[in-house]
């Protein structure tokens, strides 16, 4: 009788659901309640976690999408369009979540619109919330046609792919501008505030280290995505092509490695390396998670070829990136300032529920639409070299 | 163009009656208190640093970091002096409060439509000619107001005929100049003044250098990135082409 089927409770769909519950209340409590009920942010911490993870971490994790698109339009790399759509779906979400934070980031989002007629040329953030709007734009459009060839009139498709067709060049060729743009500008954000950032963070070359780390950061972000596809969805993928981005990963890590510490001794910051306080903890564990553990483990050919202990290395990646933006917009602040800021629970929720959203919208995405390529029937994990395939 | 107006604080002459916090307080509908920091309903308080009170407002920089950070320039630099904040484009972005030296501009976190709230020197009274509120309270002339130029003036005059006093004016250089200007008989580093982090140099120059480099970095950028893709698809033509010569020639 009830063609509607009650979806099994699994244990990662009640995780999602109790995200998205807390995220719900959290966002009650920030609209209704107000900052004080929401936030620990302070005069002397105004941005806090918010600005650090939702917008910091957001936007450079979703460097993969230009990376690749370059890639594969630009230099020719064919061998890695199947992870094209991935990729650009990964940035697109990422950018759309950035775009989402700013309605509860904003202490008056309704503004959101402002920066569009009234323009300071002279503020970076300016210049960053212009690329950003324009960069959301170009992955809108250069997503877009894995929706629109799920569109049933043919002429309408067909008409719509032709002229993305022409335009996607010109597309590929300004996100790639502006991602590098906004990239670099994120860090600069903090150049002004010189004096209230912490020695070992501050650099009049903030914006080339952010640059510089968010393209690593973002391929990371990327082959946890396709890991994950191929675990749980029945996704087809040469595990050869993975190998290859994490490479190219470990080799941009290393230049950001040389660039960093080049940096930190041409700032003098070196004699904060072994200081007793709390940063230098923060430090190196940046140090630790975003350089010493992906390099030495990307060096161990058996790590390299296993797609479990790859997915760790990238995972480290990552949370290394996440303590190195929350280190910049956090601690190095609170070190000068003395804000002492924790953030308040309802800041984590409701960045994890935009988040979650985003993994649900990524997982529905890879499912209904042809993003991946598949498998026809029983999936078989990864694809090695060819035709064999084998068990991860 | 109209002469520059400033503020001088004499730390000196200052004996703490709190007339001006006061004054500032009703004259913007606020609660009068005496408060221990800024806040969204102090812009100005005085502080007492061991025998001596410092007054704490907006300084009113030269070249504003806030108003540079402004990315919809809701912060603006009068002619006149003041810095001014325009409720009207402000989004909240709050980048004004990290990008100022002094964390002179407060949030009304305690507010559902949060504004930014800092002193405006009170350029509508500045504007028709008046004086600052608190300048106007002050019983003991410890804040004066007038031409930037003639208040230098004044403000060397009473360090010479009065040995106590630091030679120093804090504000003549300070953050690229500002526009209120300290004068003091206790060394302004023993009354908590910001160090500035960029000497001399106005804050606002450190993000317009990075900006700058910009328009080369997207030009050179864009071009090698061209030339790139028309060498991809030139390699692809000529494999294609030799491709389809191999055919016709078998």
């Amino acid at each position: 009788m009830s063609a509607l089927k009650i979806p099994k409770l699994t244990f990662w769909r009640t995780i999602t659901a109790i995200i998205f519950l807390a995220g719900i209340y959290a966002c009650y409590l920030r609209f209704v309640q107000g900052w004080q009920a929401s936030t620990n942010l302070t005069d002397t911490q105004p941005w806090g976690f918010w600005v650090g993870f939702s917008t910091l971490c957001g936007v450079g994790l979703s460097a993969g999408g230009f990376g690749l698109a370059a890639a594969v339009y630009l230099l020719g790399m064919e061998r890695y369009r199947p992870i094209l759509k991935a990729s650009i779906l990964l940035s697109f979400l990422g950018y759309t979540t950035v775009c989402m934070g700013m309605i509860y980031e904003l202490g008056l989002p309704w503004r959101i619109w402002h920066p569009m007629i009234y323009w300071n040329p002279r503020s970076v953030l300016f210049d960053v919330a212009l690329c950003v709007m324009t960069y959301t734009t170009v992955l809108t459009l250069e997503f877009s046609p894995s929706l629109v060839e799920k569109i049933p009139w043919k002429g309408v498709r067909e008409f719509y792919l032709h002229w993305h067709h022409r335009a996607l060049v010109a597309l590929v060729l300004a996100g790639v501008l502006l991602s590098s743009m906004h990239q670099s500008f994120l860090g600069g954000l903090f150049l002004i505030a010189k004096g209230k950032v912490y020695p070992l963070w501050y650099s009049p070359y903030l914006t080339t280290m952010f640059y510089l780390s968010a393209i690593p950061a973002g391929i990371a972000m990327l082959i946890i995505a396709l890991y994950l596809c191929v675990r749980s969805l029945n996704v087809k993928l040469e595990f050869g092509l993975l190998r290859d981005l994490s490479q190219v990963m470990g080799l941009l890590l290393a230049v950001y490695t040389v660039f960093r510490f080049l940096d930190l001794s041409r700032n003098h910051a070196t004699q904060y390396f072994f200081v007793h306080r709390k940063e230098t903890l923060y430090f190196w564990l940046e140090i630790l998670l975003l350089i010493v553990v992906p390099l030495t483990l990307l060096s161990i050919k058996k790590v390299r070829n296993t797609p479990n202990l790859l997915y760790w290395t990238c995972a480290s990646v990552v949370m290394g990136f996440m303590a190195n933006r929350l280190n910049v917009s956090i601690t190095a602040v609170d070190a000068m300032t003395g804000a002492n800021y924790v953030p308040k629970w309802p800041e984590l929720a409701l960045t994890g529920a935009v988040i979650t959203a985003a993994v649900v919208a990524f997982r529905l995405a890879v499912i209904y639409l042809d993003i991946l390529p598949k498998y026809e029937q029983k999936k078989v994990r990864w694809v090695v070299s060819g035709d064999a395939t084998a068990q991860a | 163009m109209e002469k520059r107006k400033a503020i001088l604080v004499d730390i000196k002459r200052c004996v703490g009656c709190q007339a001006c916090e006061q004054a500032c307080q009703q004259s913007h509908g606020f609660p009068v208190q005496h408060p221990t920091n800024l806040n969204d309903v102090a812009l100005t308080f005085v502080e007492q640093k061991g025998e001596k009170f410092v007054r704490r407002m907006c300084l009113h920089c030269e070249e504003p970091a806030c108003a540079s950070a402004c990315l919809v320039g809701a912060l603006q630099k009068s002619a006149l002096g003041p810095v001014t904040y325009d409720t009207s484009k402000c989004m909240g972005c709050r980048y004004c409060m990290i990008a100022c030296p002094q964390g002179v501009p407060k949030y009304e976190w305690s507010k559902l439509v949060p504004y930014v709230q800092k002193c405006n020197m009170c350029a509508e009274r500045v504007q028709a000619g008046g004086k600052p509120q608190c300048v106007e309270a002050c019983p003991v002339e410890a804040s004066t107001f007038g031409d930037r130029e003639e208040l230098l003036k004044e403000a060397w005059n009473r360090i010479r005929s009065d040995s106590s006093y630091i030679p120093r004016i804090y504000g003549t250089e300070e953050f690229g100049g500002t526009d209120v200007l300290y004068i003091s008989d206790v060394a302004f580093d023993d009354l908590g003044f910001v160090k500035p982090a960029n000497g001399a140099q106005p804050l606002p120059n450190l993000s317009a250098a990075a900006l700058s480099e910009t328009p080369t970095v997207v030009l050179v950028g864009g071009s090698m990135l061209a030339a790139l893709y028309w060498i991809t698809q030139r390699r692809k033509d000529v494999a294609t082409a030799e491709v389809h010569d191999k055919k016709e020639r078998s």
